[in-house]
């Protein structure tokens, strides 16, 4: 066997309000990629922070290469030889090839010149070495992502990384670069270099994968070698829980109506001929993965994103779509994943966000605005809503998560929003206050109202929901009976395996 | 388990007064701004010994009315998120505009008319390249201000021509005129105070000010909220033009002659002004009383250090340390926060 190069163990770490680790553990060979699982919230991404020096760990020891370290900053982890390969690529497009592998640490000439000859020699070697044909002195903006990614693994090699961290790599490639990509990691690892592996494409490990660990919930849960356990087995621990009382009852069900008629929606490779339906007081689960096509599909019919073709029908007529404002006309309401990117006017009050998407409403002539019949209409929803809040005139920035979220909500509802789509209605806010969000949609429905509900949280998807769509690639690949179906058999459609 | 966790969060609640309508309270900010005008007017009037004359602070308003206008136009754009360069330009554009259509014959009311349009054109203009060419305001306008100066100078030939003396009327007269003493109020400043009220009750009253203020503070959850953002700013562009023409023609007849050199780097002053009212370049944030006190600010120090004897050199200095040090508190202030 070989010998350990990276040793955690019993690593914590609380945030405010969040177990985010629980005394895990953890250990890389040298030469071996160990795959790290769990879903999202299991802790993998805390523990990568604390590897790279951006988090330091509550308890717990950190052994690397032999003797206990306690990085400060991502700083000392990388000069120690510990390379990370984020999701989102920390690349600077307009410079070259060459440029981005040595930013920061440029060769200079003795006179303390930028020695550009040098630094394109040495890129040329590592890249040489990874056997991947780019040139270092073009754009890194010429390039494809796959390129891309194997210019930020020659980054990480030219500071000579003994263990790269790959979180979620192959989300942006397609499948002749992902080949590519399981090239270049083989190459590593029969270099020595220990790779740590992490993915929500759980097809795709087999390829690569020596050992896989699995968290869930903050907690260790078990590495086993990848040959003794079987796809079922590893949902099986990544999902584990059973579904606590964390969810509203469904006190109605939903009619026979149809509120929606989705047809055939397609925009390039990105939804790949999308249909359903959505009826009248019906919550109904948009699931994937990362990158299955859920906000995009939502933006497409709301009109936020242009769409190649596709219908939307309401009450048997086409609607024409093609800005947010024609749906918001015919009553559709997204509420963004981002909330504070694209939700709020997060430097304006809660009068002003709740009135935002209907202001005709509280107008009288001219446009001018009633402030009288604006602040009534924001005690209403304020009251129905129960936003806690010291003041109707409160800026919003200054509310917590899950009072925004409700914001947000009114603002919609006072549009008279008759299918609201919520994309992760539920990140970023308390456990308690996920309670509310939920209760809400529940009333919503009984109301009469079409939900959707996009979410990564498969315990949120069965708890709150109808139906669910599942979403691979573009593509949907299942309309299932929350009721009749399950965390396994959701993800099974997810990973694109189907039953 | 969920039970505890909903008791838990109304218990936190409880800490929060239930929400009631807020009173309107105005910005610190602008305050702290008006505190400095109301002091720069009371050193100047101790140290400058003709400062505090009625004469002279009806000058001052007379004199301070073109970059007031100015600054009430642009504040649309910066609140938008945007910034106007071109409205110097605009100035000598629409008042030179407006003396030709006179000399031509035309109705004095209708050559201003003329003149006003040409500006309102100006800021469409503006805002169709930001909007539908996708050009940086900064650019687009940078862009306008070289056009809309190039034009005049050629229409001109680079030359102030005199206006009919009827067309002096608007920048010269007064009204309450009663004595020696009491010269009377400029036209001028009835038009800067009925812009100021009409703009300002636009901006916080209506829809399309309401839109500005939404733009700048988030376009895109503008767009998601069914806005028609493009429309919104070519308004402000507009508005700004407006205002700008306003002010040119107001200059054109004080001097009762067209003038395609001026207004050179007016658009600075008027930027100058507003973001020392409060107004944040960020955009979002700003309002039309703070873009007027801002003008004031301005106004006094150039009067005021000009009767102190001080060199418009020194004024060019303690208004640019003005500029930066009312956006120093402002930052400082919101550090702490």
């Amino acid at each position: 066997m070989a010998e350990l190069i990276l040793d955690v163990k019993d690593i914590s770490k609380t945030f405010p309000g969040v177990r985010a680790l629980d005394r895990v553990s953890f250990d890389l060979r040298k030469g071996e990629v160990h795959a790290l699982v769990g879903e999202n919230g299991a802790g993998k991404s805390t523990l990568m922070k604390i590897l790279s020096g951006v988090y330091q760990p509550d308890g717990g020891t950190l052994t690397y290469k032999g003797k206990e370290v306690h990085f400060q900053s991502a700083r000392e982890s990388s000069e120690a030889g510990i390379g990370i390969i984020y999701q989102e690529l920390n690349l600077v497009p307009h410079l070259t090839v060459a440029q981005n592998i040595y930013m920061g640490r440029e060769p200079r000439t003795a006179l303390g010149y930028l020695d550009d000859r040098k630094m394109n020699v040495d890129a040329a070697k590592i890249l040489a070495e990874l056997n991947v044909d780019i040139s270092p002195a073009v754009r890194l903006n010429k390039l494809s992502i796959s390129k891309q990614q194997m210019v930020e693994i020659a980054k990480a090699l030219s500071k000579d990384s003994e263990v790269l961290i790959m979180d979620e790599p192959t989300s942006a490639l397609t499948e002749t670069e992902i080949d590519e990509l399981f090239k270049v990691i083989h190459k590593l690892r029969s270099r020595g270099v220990g790779i740590i592996y992490i993915s929500h494409r759980l097809e795709e490990l087999k390829h690569i994968v020596d050992r896989i660990t699995v968290f869930r919930d903050g907690r260790y849960i078990s590495t086993t070698n990848y040959a003794d356990i079987t796809m079922e087995e590893i949902i099986n621990k990544m999902v584990g829980r059973k579904l606590e009382n964390m969810f509203p009852v469904r006190k109605n069900l939903p009619t026979q109506k149809k509120l929606l008629e989705v047809r055939h929606i397609v925009h390039g490779s990105i939804l790949r001929d999308i249909s359903f339906d959505l009826y009248e007081g019906e919550i109904l689960g948009l699931s994937g993965l990362m990158g299955a096509g859920r906000s995009e599909l939502a933006r497409a019919i709301f009109g936020a994103d242009p769409r190649d073709s596709g219908d939307i029908i309401r009450d048997g007529k086409k609607l024409d779509i093609r800005s947010p404002a024609d749906a918001i006309r015919h009553g559709i309401a997204y509420l963004s994943e981002n909330r504070k990117e694209e939700g709020l006017a997060v430097k304006m009050r809660i009068d002003q966000n709740v009135t935002m998407a209907n202001l005709p409403e509280v107008s009288k002539r001219f446009g001018i605005i009633s402030s009288a019949q604006e602040l009534q209409a924001t005690q209403n929803y304020v009251d129905e809503l129960d936003i806690r809040t010291p003041s109707l005139v409160q800026v919003v920035n200054h509310l917590s998560g899950g009072n925004q979220q409700k914001v947000v909500v009114a603002k919609w509802l006072f549009r008279d929003s008759r299918i609201l789509i919520f994309d992760e209605p539920t990140r970023g806010i308390d456990v308690g206050a996920k309670f509310a969000i939920y209760e809400l949609i529940e009333r919503l429905a009984r109301k009469g109202v079409g939900v959707i509900v996009i979410s990564s949280e498969l315990p949120e998807i069965l708890g709150m929901t109808d139906r669910v769509l599942v979403l691979h690639e573009g593509r949907l690949t299942a309309t299932l009976r929350t009721k009749d179906t399950s965390q396994e058999e959701i993800l099974n459609y997810a990973a694109g395996l189907g039953a | 388990m969920a039970n505890e966790n909903l008791q838990n969060a109304s218990g936190q609640a409880e800490a929060e007064v239930r929400a009631k309508p807020g009173r309107k309270k105005l910005a610190l900010g602008q305050f702290v701004i008006f505190g400095a005008f109301v002091f720069l007017f009371i050193l100047f009037s101790v140290v400058a010994k003709n400062f505090f004359t009625m004469r002279n602070v009806l000058t001052l308003a007379l004199q301070t009315s073109t970059v007031t206008l100015m600054g009430i136009g642009v504040t649309f754009t910066i609140i938008t998120g945007g910034i106007d360069l071109s409205i110097g330009s605009v100035i000598a554009l629409t008042g030179t505009i407006a003396v030709i259509a006179a000399n031509s014959g035309m109705a004095i009311w209708l050559s201003m008319v003329m003149g006003l349009l040409t500006g309102v054109l100006c800021g469409f203009l503006n805002g169709a390249m930001i909007t539908g060419l996708r050009i940086p305001p900064f650019i687009a306008t940078l862009g306008m201000m070289m056009v809309a100066r190039g034009f005049v100078l050629t229409i001109t030939n680079a030359m102030s021509k005199p206006a009919p003396d009827a067309f002096g009327h608007l920048g010269n007269d007064t009204l309450f005129s009663f004595s020696q003493k009491f010269p009377g109020i400029g036209y001028p400043v009835f038009i800067m105070i009925a812009v100021a009220i009409i703009f300002g009750f636009i901006l916080r009253k209506t829809r399309v000010g309401r839109y500005t203020y939404a733009i700048g503070s988030n376009e895109e959850a503008s767009r998601l909220s069914g806005i028609k953002v493009a429309r919104i700013k070519v308004i402000a562009y507009m508005i700004s033009g407006f205002c700008a023409a306003l002010a040119g023609i107001i200059l054109a007849s004080r001097m009762v002659t067209s003038q395609p050199n001026g207004g050179i780097s007016y658009e600075l002053n008027a930027i100058a002004a507003s973001v020392i009212g409060g107004t944040s370049l960020m955009g979002g944030i700003g309002t039309v009383a703070g873009a007027v006190i801002g003008s004031f600010i301005i106004g006094v120090l150039g009067v005021g250090l000009t009767m102190s004897g001080a060199s418009f050199f020194v004024q060019q200095i303690a208004i640019g340390l003005v500029v930066i040090g009312s956006v120093a508190i402002d930052q400082i202030r919101y550090k702490k926060k």
